[in-house]
This record gives structure tokens, C-alpha cells and sequence, in this order.
């Protein structure tokens, strides 16, 4: 099988273990939907930055390949592996996300103040994004820049910056005063 | 001078003996979002205050005033 289906096959079963592990820690807990959603809600407070930092550090691995990615079938896995993390992610922070939830919880969990900590997080993101597109314009003044690699590097820097972004909102939004 | 939107809804919900969560339940939010609008580091939406103000059963001039 072509490398980057076995990377977009192991990105999603990763994508469906998690889901299915969550759901099964939730099974027993006999929580009202408010409970629920608050319980959610903090669980993603502490969970977005530790996602920003794993899907950073992922870069690492990128960063590292040979000019010439697609030599090695590792590296084509590789790279759909990072396109799957970062579709889910993009798709978690446009959307309300916990997509396997009840309408009810999900509801709650994007009440006023989560929305607007979206918003500010994707707009932040935009703008670093755009800052990425500059700096990376004015390199290839000097330096060709390969069009995949632009690509991954504005993405991968706009959606992390924008997952630190929403975490730090939300640990703001659920400290006590 | 900046202008900001102050609040009684502390007070106003411990007179009633009221949580966070049992306020944000009544209103139908997360206890995060009693919590921002309690600490003015978030401004609630129109919909929002009147929400709030009908749960602590007074008028939203009374729970909520602009600071300057």
C-alpha cells in the first residue's frame, strides 16, 4: 500500500482509539448534562496546551526528513499522519468538537464565553499565520522554499499558535477569582 | 477613559444562596461562564445579561452598570 494511505489510516484508527477511550472512561460516570459539560470543558482546558506542544514538537520530525521526503515510505506516513492530526485539530477549533457527545452536552460545552475563546483563538492563529507567510516570503528573496514545505510550516504555525491561544483563554476563563 | 461593565451578580447570587453551577445550570451555561461575567474578564452578550438578571430576578440595570 502507497505510504501516505498507511499514514492517513494510522492518523485516523489514532483519531477513532481516542474517541472510543473517552467514551469508555465516561461510560459509568453517572453525571447530569451541565456536569458533564463542565467536566468536558476543564478536561479541554488542560488538554489543549498539551496538544499544542505534541502537535508542535510533531514538526520536529518534518524539519528533520531529507530534502527529499517522499524517498522513504516512513516519511510519506509521517506526513499524512501530521495532515489527519491537523485536519482534526482545525476541525475541533471551527466546530464545537467532542462530535461523539450528546447534542445537549456539546450545546453547553460551546456556550458564550467558549465561543468567543474560538474566535479570539482563530483569529490570533490567522495572524500568525499571515506573519509566517511573510517571513517566509522574504526568505525566498533569498533561498528557494519548496511549495509543500510553506504550506506545512504556515499551517502547522497558525494552528498552533492558535491551540496555545484557546488553552490559555480557557485556563483564564476557569480560574476562580 | 476605557469603560467597562461592572456587575453585582456575585452579590446578587449569594443573597440567594446560589452556586456558580447552580446559577450557570439555571441560565443554561457552563459555571466557566458565570465565572467570567462574575470577574469582569468577560462581557456578556444582550441575550446573556437578561438571562442572568431574570434567573436572580431583577432587572439587568440593577445587575449590570458601565464603569468609566
Amino acid at each position: 500500500m502507497h505510504s501516505f494511505k498507511i499514514g492517513l489510516l494510522v492518523g485516523l484508527g489514532a483519531v477513532l482509539v481516542i474517541a472510543v477511550i473517552v467514551k469508555w472512561r465516561l461510560r459509568n460516570m453517572p453525571m447530569s448534562v451541565a456536569e458533564k459539560a463542565e467536566f468536558l470543558s476543564k478536561r479541554r482546558a488542560r488538554m489543549l496546551p498539551a496538544l499544542a506542544v505534541i502537535y508542535i514538537t510533531q514538526q520536529a520530525s518534518y524539519i528533520t526528513l531529507p530534502h527529499e521526503p517522499m524517498d522513504r515510505a516512513v516519511n510519506g506516513v509521517k506526513i499524512s499522519a501530521w495532515l489527519v492530526l491537523s485536519a482534526v485539530l482545525l476541525a475541533a477549533l471551527a466546530t464545537k468538537g467532542f462530535w461523539f457527545q450528546r447534542r445537549e452536552v456539546r450545546a453547553l460545552i460551546d456556550d458564550e464565553v467558549t465561543r468567543a475563546n474560538r474566535i479570539e483563538a482563530m483569529r490570533f492563529g490567522f495572524i500568525f499565520a499571515m506573519l509566517t507567510c511573510i517571513v517566509i516570503y522574504l526568505i525566498t528573496m533569498f533561498e528557494p522554499v519548496n511549495g509543500r514545505d510553506a504550506v506545512h510550516i504556515v499551517m502547522s504555525d497558525g494552528l498552533g499558535a492558535a491551540l496555545i491561544r484557546w488553552g490559555w483563554l480557557e485556563r483564564v476563563a476557569s480560574r476562580d477569582a | 477613559m476605557p469603560e467597562r461593565l461592572a456587575n453585582r451578580l456575585k452579590e446578587r447570587r449569594t443573597e440567594l444562596g446560589l452556586t456558580q453551577a447552580e446559577l450557570a445550570e439555571r441560565v443554561g451555561v457552563t459555571r466557566k461562564t458565570v465565572n467570567t461575567v462574575e470577574n469582569s474578564v468577560f462581557t456578556p452578550s444582550a441575550t446573556l445579561a437578561i438571562k442572568l438578571a431574570r434567573a436572580l430576578g431583577v432587572a439587568v440595570e440593577q445587575l449590570f452598570w458601565i464603569e468609566t
